[in-house]
């Protein structure tokens, strides 16, 4: 029932000396270390004054000819051509990715998926699976009750299955691994930070199963073996729950707070991160994870960690 | 941004969680997040907070006061003797498009008419316990009006309560120029302002300025300083205004749903409770923080505000 309060921290603006785990110190040549250290830099601030360059995304050309950023990101060279790479980008869907949407609208024969891009991704009617994994055409009787199947609000796991020509992407659910999301909370963070993987579904070892979507959402539910899932393919569209107990819960909430003290501090999230700040963060009760000192200290032992 | 539409399982997953006293970040029903604030950020206000509330709900706040006519046309008579005597406070509360993108456009509107409407009524009233009498300069021509401005830059969740803390910790920080009457004896009254940097006063009552307490109903519970999801899963809110001696100053019920009696009683009696320790903590915050640059200023140390720079 404590308030706290907090002032402000001033940003370090010293260079500061990571020394790591053995007290070794970097000793890479400020010139050197520019090869391997990411640039980051905010609109309007000079990239280049080469001519040479290539301009891509993100980059404007100043009336002197020099290539300036127009967004706040880390600058990116590809032999010629540099391009920015914003921060807070919104998505921009390619064909196999994993995605967490929302849906938004219900219409003829589709849905209108909220997945953090520019515009609303579409899932067509004949591109999710009937309950019972039954396959036929899709008939008018099942576009009566689309509802039924999902309806506005719904959170759901699908895949990028292509484009349209102004630009928004189509997902489908045709796998039993994605459909309608259940048993868990859902987490934002920057889509940047949720990198392309071998696989985007994890089952970590404390209960809890993890959906990482590319377009920055993630889904953190109580554990649910896959065999339990084919028995009642009826209940693929359901919205009950299952029982979870406490500790669960706090389990589930503690990846949760994990997952958020990470995008916080701009580190990439996958499931080692996720389980190296989950293992840092059981020194604390799962409600401290919100305090900023916490965040940082269990930000700290990850990036140790890392190395 | 916030969501405008909540899942059914997300929903029941929520209620669940607030039956068990574990929400979906962790806190019990009664915890607040952790607040970082800053007063004093704004040199062209007279006075001014920054309050962020975890995550994101960041407001600002700045009180401007300026010299301003008494108006008493149109008023009638006897409320004009009690008008002719008082300052006055005038509210404004604009949600920046930066937050949400809801709030692109007109898409503010409403919601903006609502929070300055709540703030309004709370502290245009005797129950806001500013001292409106001692704002009057010259009694019905002359008077200081405090412009009280609060600006939302992020919102993720529990605004209103928010709001009203930054505007207490503004009141707090603002400087109200000492003026000199006198009477030039032709039945005349002129004033000064005192141009000395120390001569000015703090808005008289600003410690009697009440906070509020937003108490979300989910179930038959009932939480505090709801998340933007918890809030899509709230039936009924009440916003309790507390003032430090434990006084309700205000109750605003919305949302669709209903509240038990008995339920009503226990939520205003937690909001009470809450709201005191919030006014205890909001003001040792802001009183070290004054302690702190005075301390400053007299080793003639810099004293920097960080205002937007900050790092969290």
């Amino acid at each position: 029932m404590a308030f706290q309060f907090l002032s402000p921290k001033p940003s370090s603006q010293k260079f500061i000396v990571d020394v790591d785990m053995d007290g070794d110190i970097d000793m890479l040549l400020k010139t050197e270390r520019k090869n391997f250290e990411s640039q980051v830099v905010t609109p309007g601030q000079l990239i280049t004054s080469d001519a040479q360059s290539m301009r891509g995304h993100g980059t404007y050309t100043t009336e002197s000819g020099k290539c300036a950023a127009s967004v706040a990101g880390v600058v990116e060279r590809v032999n010629k051509l540099i391009s920015v790479k914003s921060l807070h980008a919104r998505y921009n869907g390619e064909v196999g990715d994993l995605v967490i949407g929302r849906i938004t609208e219900v219409s003829h024969r589709r849905w209108k998926v909220d997945i953090n891009s520019r515009q609303d991704a579409v899932l067509l009617l004949s591109a999710i699976n009937l309950p019972g994994g039954i396959q036929r055409r899709k008939t008018e009787a099942d576009e009566l009750q689309m509802r039924k199947f999902f309806s506005e609000g719904d959170l759901l796991v699908a895949e990028v299955q292509g484009h349209f020509q102004d630009g928004s992407s189509s997902l489908h659910t045709r796998n039993l691994k994605y459909g309608k999301l259940r048993n868990g909370s859902f987490v934002v963070v920057p889509q940047t930070l949720v990198q392309r993987g071998k696989t985007h579904f994890h089952t970590l070892p404390y209960g809890v199963d993890l959906a990482l979507g590319l377009n920055g959402y993630i889904w953190v539910s109580k554990h649910t073996t896959q065999s339990s899932k084919d028995q009642d393919s009826d209940a693929i569209y359901s919205n009950e729950n299952e029982e979870i107990d406490q500790e669960r819960r706090e389990a589930i909430a503690r990846v949760c707070n994990s997952i958020n003290a990470l995008s916080r501090h701009f580190l990439h999230i996958n499931d080692t991160t996720i389980k190296l700040a989950y293992e840092a963060s059981l020194h604390f009760p799962v409600k401290d994870l919100l305090k900023l000192d916490v965040m940082e200290a269990i930000t700290s032992e990850v990036k140790a960690g890392l190395r | 941004m916030p969501p405008t539409l909540i899942s059914p399982s997300e929903n029941d997953y929520i209620l669940r969680g607030v039956d068990a006293n574990v929400r979906a970040d962790g806190r019990g029903r009664l915890d607040y997040r952790q607040v970082i604030l800053e007063t004093g950020l704004i040199t062209q206000a007279s006075g001014s907070a920054r309050c962020r509330l975890g995550e994101g709900t960041d407001v600002l706040v700045g009180v401007k006061v300026e010299l301003g006519a008494i108006e008493l046309d149109g008023v009638e008579e006897d409320v004009a003797e009690i008008k002719a005597k008082r300052g006055r406070v005038i509210c404004n509360v604009e949600c920046s498009p930066i937050a949400s993108q809801q709030f692109a456009g007109r898409g503010a509107d409403d919601f903006n008419n609502e929070l300055t409407q709540m703030l309004d009524r709370v502290l245009n009233g005797p129950q806001s316990g500013l001292d409106l009498e001692k704002l009057c300069i010259i009694p019905g021509q002359q008077c200081w009006i405090v412009y009280i401005d609060a600006i939302v830059f992020d919102y993720a969740g529990n605004l209103l309560d928010t709001i009203f803390m930054t505007t207490r910790a503004a009141l707090y920080n603002t400087k109200v120029p000492k003026t000199i009457i006198q009477d030039s004896g032709d039945g005349e009254i002129i004033f000064d302002i005192s141009d000395d940097v120390e001569g000015w006063e703090r808005i008289e009552g600003w410690d009697k300025v009440p906070v509020a307490i937003t108490l979300n109903k989910i179930g038959s519970r009932h939480i505090v300083d709801a998340t933007p999801l918890e809030e899509l899963t709230t039936e009924a809110k009440l916003l309790v205004t507390v003032n430090k001696d434990g006084k309700v100053c205000g109750l605003q019920k919305s949302g669709s749903g209903s509240i038990d009696p008995s339920l009503l009683n226990e939520m205003v009696q937690t909001g009470r409770s809450l709201g005191q320790s919030l006014i205890k903590s909001l003001d040792e915050m802001v009183r070290r923080e004054e302690n702190d640059i005075n301390l400053k200023q007299s080793r003639r140390e810099r004293v920097e505000k960080l205002g937007f720079f900050a790092a969290t």
